[in-house]
Formats: structure tokens, C-alpha cells, sequence
């Protein structure tokens, strides 16, 4: 296989093979070109639900006049596009039968991101329903065939800025991060991973509330940027749009958001590791007693 | 490549794993990197750390959505009357 490198001296890990998780996203493949997904129209949707309004796709609205829609898809699949329904066409019901099928199996991974912007649970919960909300009075303007699961994100984005952003009003820190990233970089450079490999054990093993923690404490534009790329797999362009962001910004945001959590992460490791050297007994008898 | 050619920075060093992992290389560059990692002990801990870290976040990042919120959407949603183009 192409991704088993020849003459390693050491295992990889299970996780560099390519494959995909328990809820079918892509787990990252190192070897193969530059993405070119695309999520060209996204944008049509750059205000969702403010600007929404207005974008209306030329030769949508015909019902089976398909030799005029043909030119709004220039860019996909003929093949694929025969078979793809005509929003124009649909029925309020089917239309809402189609959100429900394909849109909604997103539901939980809107709400995973969610939490990485919302304060609680709660307010997560709102923030999902509030986006599916604009995305079911948008949906008309969603184009069959591209890349949904990023056309949602792209309005829980703008949800949150719009609703949530503006009420905390934190102060994005800026100049401390600066410093902290130029210490960062010379820690590194002499201590390549600052991890001893009882912690490499001890970070592999991090309990999900750590990492969580972890990630909730970088600022959020970088963890908005970690978790997109990182987490859903989404390649710098569509996070880049997603996010209304240039692709460079995303890039810097992305490079220092991991570089904080990498640390964050050594920090609960190291400490994790250490604690389990000090009491090597104490972990095996857990909950079968 | 060797890891000098990145300009002796461990920072372009790992600027440049995670491009590899990213898919953001080009196929050039891609096989340069992967030839590196093949005699690089230093880049491939990088290498190896960074993907430890990628999937002990994605796995942390797996909450379920409650039942009672796909529940609520699908109320919401059938509430709204879209002016459909016709």
C-alpha cells in the first residue's frame, strides 16, 4: 500500500491508515493530491439567512427546462447531474423530505461543532437549531450536488457570529500570542517534542475532558480552524470559506491553533503520565470489582 | 531534502508535516516530504506526534446530538412556509 512507507524502523500508528470513522468522515490521506472538492457556491449563502435573499441561480426556477439549468453546473459531473432534483420543481413537501434525508443526518456533527462555539450544551443545542432553521428557508438556494455537509457548517458559522459573537464580545488576544508563539518555536526547536514516551502513552491515552479543555482554551478563531481541518477534514479552501476567511488566514490560524494545543495537550499528558509512573497499580482494577 | 533545506527551523519543518497531512502539497512535493520522513527520525516523530494528537482530538469531538434537538428541528422546520418559486 502506498501509505506503508518502506524501511521505516518503527510501526506507524494505526491512525495514518486512510479510512473513516464512525460517522463516515474522512480520516486523513496523506498521499493524494491537493483536494479539489468544491464548495464553489457557498457563498451564495454568505449571509445565511440575512443575505440569503436574492442570489436566486439563473435557469433554477424552470420547472423542466433542463437544457438551461445545464450552464449554472457547468463545473459538475453531467452524469451525476441528471439524477439530481430540480429545486425549482419540488413541492414544499418533497422539499422538506429532501432536507430531512439529507440534511439532517448531519445533526450530530453540527452539534460537535456547535460546542466548540457555544459556553454549554444549551446554548449548542440553540445555536443547531437556529442554523437548521436558515438552512431549511435556504435550502432552495443550496445547489444538488455539492458539498452540503460544508454548506451547513457555513451557516452554523454565520449563526454563531451573528447571534453569539456579538453578545460575549471577548477580546481576541493578540499581541500575548505573538510571544508565546516565537517561545514556542525556540522551545521547539531544541526539544523536538518535549515528550518523553511515557507521555506519548500518557497523550494517546488523554481522557476526552482533557482534550476538550485543551481545545477550548486556544482562542476560538484558531480552534474554529483546528477543528474543521483537523477534526471534520475539510481541506484549507472549504474551511476557508466556511469560516469567511482567506485561505492564508486559515493557514496562520490553523499552524498556531495546533501549535498552542500541541502544547496544552503535553502540558495534560505530562501531567497524566506522570500520575500514572507515580501509581502504576492503580489503574487496572477500575470497574471490575 | 533534508531537514536543512527547510532553512534549519524546526518551525518550516513542521509547517511542512502538516501541509503533508493536510493533502496541501503538491505531488512533487508530497513525495519529497514522504522521501524525507523515510530517513528523518526527528521528522517522523513530528510526523508521528502530530497524528496522535489529529486523532485524540477527533476522537474527543464525537458527542452525540440529543434525540429531543433532531426532534425539535424537524418541528421547526415543518412550521415554515417557504415561498417556493412558483
Amino acid at each position: 500500500m502506498f501509505w506503508r512507507l518502506p524501511g521505516r524502523s518503527s510501526p506507524r500508528p494505526a491512525c495514518l491508515n486512510p479510512s473513516r470513522d464512525r460517522r463516515g468522515n474522512k480520516v486523513w490521506t496523506p498521499f493524494v493530491e491537493p483536494s479539489v472538492t468544491t464548495i464553489e457556491d457557498i457563498s451564495t449563502v454568505a449571509g445565511a439567512g440575512g443575505a440569503v435573499q436574492g442570489t436566486q441561480r439563473p435557469g433554477r426556477t424552470l420547472p423542466g427546462n433542463s437544457a438551461q439549468r445545464v450552464d449554472s453546473r457547468a463545473m459538475t459531473n453531467e452524469s451525476v447531474d441528471a439524477n439530481l432534483p430540480d429545486a425549482g420543481a419540488e413541492s414544499e413537501a418533497q422539499r422538506r423530505e429532501r432536507f430531512e434525508r439529507d440534511a439532517l443526518v448531519y445533526v450530530d456533527q453540527l452539534y460537535s461543532a456547535a460546542l466548540r462555539m457555544a459556553r454549554n450544551p444549551s446554548d449548542a443545542e440553540d445555536l443547531v437549531q437556529e442554523a437548521y432553521t436558515k438552512a431549511y428557508s435556504a435550502f432552495h438556494q443550496y445547489k444538488p450536488g455539492t458539498n452540503l455537509k460544508a454548506w451547513l457548517y457555513r451557516i452554523l458559522t454565520n449563526t454563531y457570529i451573528n447571534l453569539y459573537r456579538k453578545r460575549q464580545r471577548e477580546p481576541l488576544r493578540t499581541s500575548t500570542d505573538t510571544v508565546e508563539d516565537w517561545q514556542m518555536a525556540q522551545a521547539m526547536e531544541h526539544s523536538p517534542t518535549g515528550l518523553r514516551s511515557a507521555e506519548v502513552e500518557a497523550l494517546d491515552h488523554l481522557p476526552d475532558s482533557d482534550v476538550k479543555a485543551a481545545l477550548q482554551s486556544i482562542g476560538e478563531d484558531f480552534r474554529l480552524a483546528v477543528y474543521f481541518v483537523d477534526v471534520e477534514g475539510f481541506s484549507y479552501k472549504e474551511a476557508s470559506e466556511i469560516l469567511g476567511a482567506p485561505i492564508g488566514t486559515v493557514m496562520s490560524r490553523l499552524h498556531r491553533g495546533r501549535k498552542q494545543l500541541r502544547e496544552l495537550l503535553a502540558d495534560y499528558a505530562a501531567e497524566r503520565g506522570i500520575q500514572a509512573a507515580a501509581k502504576p497499580a492503580a489503574k487496572v482494577d477500575g470497574g471490575t470489582k | 531534502m533534508d531537514c536543512n533545506s527547510l532553512g534549519d527551523c524546526s518551525d518550516a519543518r513542521i509547517v511542512r508535516i502538516y501541509e503533508y497531512l493536510d493533502g496541501a502539497l503538491t505531488l512533487a512535493d508530497l513525495k519529497e516530504v514522504k522521501a524525507h520522513l523515510d530517513h528523518c527520525p526527528e521528522c517522523t516523530e513530528q510526523y508521528d506526534l502530530e497524528c496522535i494528537i489529529r486523532s485524540v482530538v477527533r476522537r474527543s469531538c464525537q458527542e452525540h446530538a440529543p434525540e429531543q434537538l433532531k426532534a425539535n428541528i424537524i418541528t421547526r422546520i415543518s412550521q415554515i412556509r417557504i415561498e417556493s418559486g412558483h
